[in-house]
Parts: C-alpha cells; structure tokens; sequence
C-alpha cells in the first residue's frame, strides 16, 4: 500500500497512508503516514465507536494539509486497551508448494 | 505498548518455512505532491486492502498470493452490506463495523458537515498483503489507479493497509 501511494503521489495526487505497522512504514517511506498503534485491522479504532474513527479521519485530513515533509510519519496518540499480536494464518500446503517452486 | 515489530517477525516466519529471505522494499526519500486546496474543496478518494468485498461480488481469496484484483466501490455502498476474507489479520473487528479498516460512514459524515468538498465517486478494494510481484504493483496496477483517480477528480487520497 505505501508503494500504491508512492506511485499515486507521484502521478500528482496527494496521498495519505494510515499505518498499523510502523516499521514496514519506515522502509516503504509513503509520502505521508498516519501511524496508530493497533491491531492490524483497527487502524480506525474499535467497532461502533464513531468518536474515535472521526478523530483518526480527521487527524489523516489534517496531515494531507500540514504535511511538508515528504515521507513523514505522524503518530497518532491512541493507547491499545489491551495487547495485542502479529499472526497471520500460515499458508497452505498449496501456497507453500507453489512458492518454494520459484 | 511498543508498536509490533512487523518486518522482523515476517523475516522470521518466512526463514522457518524455508522460503527465501523476503527483500522489502526500501526507500530513503518519498515524492510529494502538496495538497493545493482547501480541504472544503477536496474530493477524497479511500483504498482499503483488507480483503473487502460487496456482498453481491466474489468474495477475495483469504489466503491469496499475489492477488492483483481491484474493486470498485461505489461511494454511496451501505457499510453493512460487505464481506471480507484475508487470514491475514484478524477482522472480528471490521466484520462487525466495516469503518475500522474502511472508514466510509465516517467520510461521508465529512462531506455533510462540509469538512471535505466530496466523496469520490468511487472508492476501491484491494492490492491485499502477501504480493510479491512488486512489479507488476509500480509499473501497472498503481499508474492504472491513479489514472482512475484522475477520472474522478479525486484531490486526495487515503490508503488503509491490512
């Protein structure tokens, strides 16, 4: 996603990306990031909480404005309520075999 | 909490499957275009990745490599009405409030109070995890989006990666 919005960025339009993961952020190095720390697939919060969401949306807006860095990270300030981990499903016997074939 | 360590933990992963080491993409600087209007006056575009689909299209393969599909979504789609599949990370949260990985109630609360100028006509779905043809990604599938940006007049544009 950070090199669909390199490329975007650069074909002229303005881009943000609102990254879960901050480390694969740092290397991609889209033209502007919005960083929450929380689980990959709440990168706008909890379900049904609308407050948080708007916060997150608008805070992504603001930095499509502020930004004059390219390549800048802003983090957001939210603290997980609970920890939380990294582990995607293992890939099948099919994928597995299909990629070690390369 | 330390925010998760994404790339060492996938290096790993990878090296205890035998595949080979995954090369990351890797960049010391970023293009940059500025936003040249107010945000009143923007049409905004969003991307999510997270397996997202209409309930009424296929849906994405969960365990897909090197999937390339890219859906559109209309801008006006009711949040309750998709389905997602990616065993990429887990979506209890986003199968019960679509707007934790695809916010579209929530730009479109922003059109109406006249925050932002519009919501783009379309909204897209897909570019899901695990593409290894980067390629394929830079040299076609993103220039093909952005041109369809241009289409729609989209000012800015949001990615939400899952």
């Amino acid at each position: 996603m950070g090199l669909v919005c390199r490329v975007v960025e650069e074909a002229g339009i303005p881009t943000v990306c609102v990254s879960t993961g901050r480390d694969i952020t740092t290397l991609v190095r889209p033209p502007r990031s919005y960083f929450v720390n929380a689980p990959m697939g709440n990168n706008f919060g909890a379900p049904g909480d609308r407050e948080t969401q708007s916060r997150i949306l608008r805070a992504v807006l603001d930095l499509a404005v502020e930004a004059r860095e390219p390549g800048c990270i802003v983090d957001d300030p939210m603290r997980w309520p609970r920890p939380f981990f990294f582990n995607p499903a293992p890939p099948s016997p099919e994928a597995r075999a299909k990629q070690l074939k390369k | 909490m330390e925010p998760i360590r994404y790339v060492a933990t996938l290096t790993e992963k990878y090296a205890a499957l035998g595949f080979p080491p995954y090369d990351w993409s890797r960049y010391d600087d970023a293009p940059f275009t500025p936003l040249d209007k107010p945000l009143s006056a923007c049409t905004v575009s969003l991307l999510t990745s997270g397996g997202v689909s209409r309930c009424a299209m296929p849906p994405f393969d969960p365990d897909a490599r090197n999937d390339l599909r890219l859906d559109e979504v209309p801008s006006n789609a009711p949040s309750d009405d998709f389905q997602i599949h990616d065993s990429y990370y887990n979506h209890d949260d986003a199968d019960r409030d679509l707007n934790c990985i695809f916010p579209i109630d929530r730009l479109r609360d922003m059109a109406r109070d006249g925050t932002i100028g519009a919501v783009a006509p379309r909204l897209w779905s897909g570019f899901m995890g695990r593409i290894y043809k980067r390629q394929a990604v830079l040299a076609d599938k993103a220039p093909a989006l952005a041109r369809e940006l241009e289409r729609d007049g989209v000012d800015l544009f949001i990615a939400v990666p899952a």
